[in-house]
């Protein structure tokens, strides 16, 4: 048994739309965790820098001070957040070192995300067709999710209702105004089944966490979180990716699903003991999806639990109590992270938005993204 | 012959079939590969697809996609995973904006966009009823 590694330290910074450079955020952000923590810069052994952009993390030192530390940089997509937390875990694990800094931020202009074909290894015939549009992807998928699990395509409207409700309570999310279940519903089609309120769109935003190697931990924070897992899974045969042109017949499989397994197995903890939860909602189906494929909930049940008000913040299970996607947008590198942010926070009882009440003990979170990878956390407050 | 976006997605054109490619393990993948992405083996023929399916997701693109999408002129349009059998392939689906999952369609050449004189085409699904 390795020893445990703590979160001591967490911040990040207002998601939407940013003028300044992208090594602004990051430093706001990575100054902000290092406050939170009561140490120093120069106290830092290891860091990982995570970013979707042409920036360098790496080059953050200029700013932040030359100490010589080993600065690595994560590319992942999506999973960026999560990749850069497992480098920065790894790392304090493999080399015995004792504090870590992990930071992800991007800065997207209004409408990024426009993929080349040669990028994913496809020929140009599939975008000159059309076919190479991410948000068709999405429809695509849900469209299918919904008529296999019979489920209500009004429940993606209680899942953009439930975000914006929870953004609208969190100082730090971008979109802040209500939207009801009509108007999510009622909203321009972008691509059937899905309408404008129910994707996110590309944004600026930071985060940063400090991250310590055993007892160390207790010394620096009142309440440290433990990392008590993070793992990384890629597609397997018979998974349903964006731009895919062609999909196998028979089982489906989601290296969501491959990832969200071992993180519980890794950790020792069971899906149904989660009390508050972070899930890629790159869209509001992406929500329903993921509730199941990580185990949370039963597939088709998803529906019922919307209308119970399960995921909301005194429900049984409250689901991106941030606004999740949805309201904060996706700066790439940092998206990860914010959900870890969001889970440390919940974990301490000092949630930025709503608190979950309770004293909740065990959380999770899940990203997902191109060209299909998936990372997932365990977090708890539990074994001091 | 006609002029195509990608001549090697299709076995013939006349009539019009898709060219996809065969692993010794039984996966069946488009357009052809050399390799196979489901058992990791490189013992792959190429096949030409069926060409009668259904329907096995759709949604509607309602917004026109930035570069690289080629057009005469926008109008939504549909596009589908039709289930062939041994695969499922994305294409457009031609000829309406709403469709059920589960209904018959068939594969045509259709046009994409025009270049000068020449009408490029591509491939295409439309209701087979």
């Amino acid at each position: 048994m390795s020893e445990p590694i703590y979160i001591v330290g967490a911040a990040r910074t207002t998601f939407g739309r940013f003028d300044g450079e992208d090594n602004d955020l990051a430093e706001e952000a990575v100054r902000g965790a290092l406050a939170d923590a009561g140490v120093t810069w120069s106290d830092i052994h290891f860091a990982v820098g995570g970013t979707n952009g042409e920036t360098k993390p790496d080059n953050l030192v200029s700013r932040l001070g030359l100490t010589g530390l080993p600065f690595v940089t994560v590319k992942n997509g999506c999973a960026t957040g999560g990749v850069a937390l497992m480098t920065a875990r790894n790392g304090l694990l493999a080399e015995g070192r004792d504090l870590a800094c992990v930071v992800g931020y991007d800065n997207h202009a209004r409408g990024a995300f426009n993929a080349s074909p040669a990028r994913y290894g496809i020929g140009d015939w599939y975008g000159q067709t059309g076919m190479m549009v991410t948000t068709s992807y999405f429809a695509l998928k849900i469209q299918r999710y919904l008529h296999e699990h019979g489920i209500d395509p009004r429940t993606l409207g209680y899942a953009s209702e439930k975000a914006f409700a929870y953004a609208a309570d969190h100082p730090y999310a971008w979109r802040r105004k209500p939207v009801s279940v009509d108007e999510a519903m009622d909203a321009d089609m972008i691509n059937d089944p899905l309408t404008r309120f129910m994707f996110c769109s590309p944004d600026a935003g930071a985060v940063s966490l400090v991250l310590a190697r055993g007892s160390r931990a207790f010394d620096l924070c009142d309440r440290p979180v433990r990392l008590a897992s993070v793992e990384l899974r890629g597609r397997r045969p018979g998974s349903f990716e964006v731009f895919s042109t062609w999909l196998s017949p028979g089982e489906r499989t989601s290296p969501s699903i491959d990832a969200a397994k071992a993180a519980f197995d890794s950790a020792g903890i069971r899906p149904a003991d989660v009390q508050v939860a972070q899930l890629q909602d790159t869209e509001s189906g992406a929500e329903i999806i993921h509730l199941a494929e990580t185990g949370l909930v039963e597939h088709g049940a998803q529906a019922e639990g919307y209308l119970n008000g399960d995921f909301l913040i005194d429900g049984r299970l409250p689901v991106n109590t941030d606004g999740g996607l949805l309201a904060n947008g996706e700066p790439v590198g940092a998206s990860g992270l914010r959900q870890v942010h969001e889970v440390v926070r919940q974990l301490q009882g000092r949630a930025d938005g709503q608190q979950v009440p309770g004293g909740p003990s065990i959380g999770f979170t899940h990203v997902y993204g191109a060209p299909g990878i998936s990372a997932c956390t365990v977090l708890t407050t539990e074994g001091e | 012959m006609p002029t195509t976006v990608d001549d090697s997605l299709f076995s013939s054109l006349d009539p019009v079939a898709l060219r996809g490619s065969e692993c010794s393990c039984g996966a069946t993948v488009f357009p052809a590969l050399g390799s196979c992405p489901v058992c990791t083996g490189v013992d792959v023929t190429d096949v030409a697809l069926p060409t009668d399916g259904i329907v096995w997701s759709w949604t509607t693109q309602h917004f026109e996609p930035k570069p690289p999408f080629r057009t005469d002129e926008f109008a939504p349009f549909s596009i589908g995973y039709v289930d062939l059998g041994p695969v499922i392939v994305e294409g457009w689906l031609l000829g309406r904006t709403e469709w059920v999952i589960g209904e018959p369609v068939r594969l045509v050449l259709t046009k994409a966009w025009t270049d000068g004189d020449t009408v490029v085409h591509t491939y295409a699904f439309e209701a087979a009823s």
